[in-house]
């Protein structure tokens, strides 16, 4: 970055904030993190369902990114090094507090997993609209290993061969969680919604 | 094809989009291609979670304090002697702190203030024009100090200027919503505590800036 376009005030790119940052610039640091400190956490609280855990695995995340920045050779994308990162780092730690991440191959629904309809009864729906903040809450309500696979294919958008490297699982199994997932959030969606209706 | 049959298929054929039989089984079925549609709006709906969380501004801070001990960040020689004494005299980098510290006092106003007694509701609800232009002023003294915190990055580091006006505009928008949300309901405890918060972010915001535009 030249002089006269820092008298501008333009921002740095992020090749230049990497380059600088690898020379221990502080700003370049700064930079770094503020192009993609949203995507990071919000991916970590999605995964954790807690505040301050989301917190501390950004921290975490981007401390482990800057440590590591020296070896970053541009081979593949920035953004897609750092998230990959992020989310080992989630990974880690839920394996750490032993919550599943990979969910199990055959999965024995309970009750409560697989709600029965009573013969005849309507199905209510969701009339193809879902409200982005009950959407949120019900993410947090999902049993852990499920919530991995949600996050990671329909929030962050990784594809089944992707996640099913990262949480050690098969193409298969990964397709069928993340089925059994938005099933269960559908559930959850209807309960919440009609919560809110009997409310006055 | 039948229900059942269908849904057996479902996880495998909804991204696909499933074959012929799949599509004739959706065409004359409300209650699967109900289902369909409610999974396709969850699986789109969760799209615009990405990226939709600002972390706390103390999570940076601690990053920078990590960064710095462990002596990844190296300050440039060059700042020091470019930015003497003499031009933090004359810069507006001492505003920082003054700005911070009015903050911080007029939470704690706040904050003591605790939630109004029916008479004191009785009494603001009469006077509703001036309570708007209180409201008016509060809002032109938070620009004008932050324009100085601005001013204060800017002359020192120009780059950092624009994401320390978005990370300002964010906590801004956190403490006009919690002031809504306890106008709204003076006894709402919860909303208290998240305008404290959201005060307490801010000064957080000053505090970094006042370490940005130090010499």
């Amino acid at each position: 970055m030249t002089d006269a376009r820092k008298l501008q005030g333009d921002r740095l790119s992020e090749a230049e904030a990497i380059e600088r940052a690898k020379q221990g610039d502080a700003e370049a640091f700064e930079t770094l993190y503020n192009l993609h400190k949203r995507r990071v956490y919000s991916l970590c609280l999605r995964m954790t369902a807690n505040t301050a855990e989301a917190e501390d695995l950004t921290q975490e995340a981007f401390l482990q990114l800057f440590r590591k920045l020296g070896t970053f050779r541009g081979e593949s994308a920035f953004s897609t090094w750092l998230h990959r990162m992020a989310v080992n780092v989630v990974l880690m730690r839920l394996r750490k507090k032993g919550l599943a991440v990979v969910p199990l191959e055959e999965t024995i629904e309970t009750e409560e997993e697989s709600p029965k309809k009573e013969p005849g009864a309507p199905d209510a729906m969701l009339a193809g609209s879902v409200d982005r903040l009950q959407l949120q809450r019900a993410i947090e309500n999902l049993p852990p290993g499920y919530r991995t696979i949600f996050v990671l294919h329909d929030v962050e958008g990784y594809e089944h061969n992707e996640i099913a490297g990262l949480v050690g699982c098969s193409i298969g199994n990964s397709k069928s969680q993340l089925h059994k997932a938005r099933m269960k959030l559908r559930e959850l969606l209807k309960t919440s919604r009609a919560e809110k209706a009997i409310k006055p | 094809m039948n229900c059942a049959e269908f849904q057996r298929v479902l996880p495998e054929t909804i991204e696909g989009g499933g074959n012929a039989e799949h599509q004739a089984h959706l065409n004359s079925c409300p209650e699967c291609s109900g289902l369909v549609s409610d999974l396709n709006a969850i699986s789109q709906t969760a799209r615009l979670l990405r990226a939709s969380e600002e972390p706390s501004p103390r999570v940076w801070n601690s990053i920078e304090t990590s960064l710095k001990r462990e002596g990844l960040i190296r300050q440039p020689l060059r700042d020091r002697s470019v930015t003497g004494r003499s031009s933090w005299r004359l810069s507006p980098a001492w505003l920082v702190p003054v700005a911070a510290a009015l903050l911080i006092v007029f939470g704690v106003i706040i904050y003591q203030r605790g939630p109004a007694q029916p008479s004191q509701v009785a009494e603001q609800r009469a006077p509703a024009v001036s309570t708007q232009t209180i409201n008016l002023q509060t809002a032109v003294n938070r620009a004008n100090d932050d324009q100085q915190v601005l001013d204060a990055v800017g002359f020192k580091s120009p780059a950092m200027r624009a994401d320390y006006a978005a990370n300002l505009q964010n906590v801004n928008d956190y403490i006009r919503d919690a002031e809504e949300s306890a106008q709204a309901d003076p006894n709402d405890e919860e909303a208290q505590q998240s305008l404290m918060d959201a005060y307490d972010q801010r000064a957080m915001v000053y505090d970094m800036a006042l370490d940005r535009s130090m010499p």
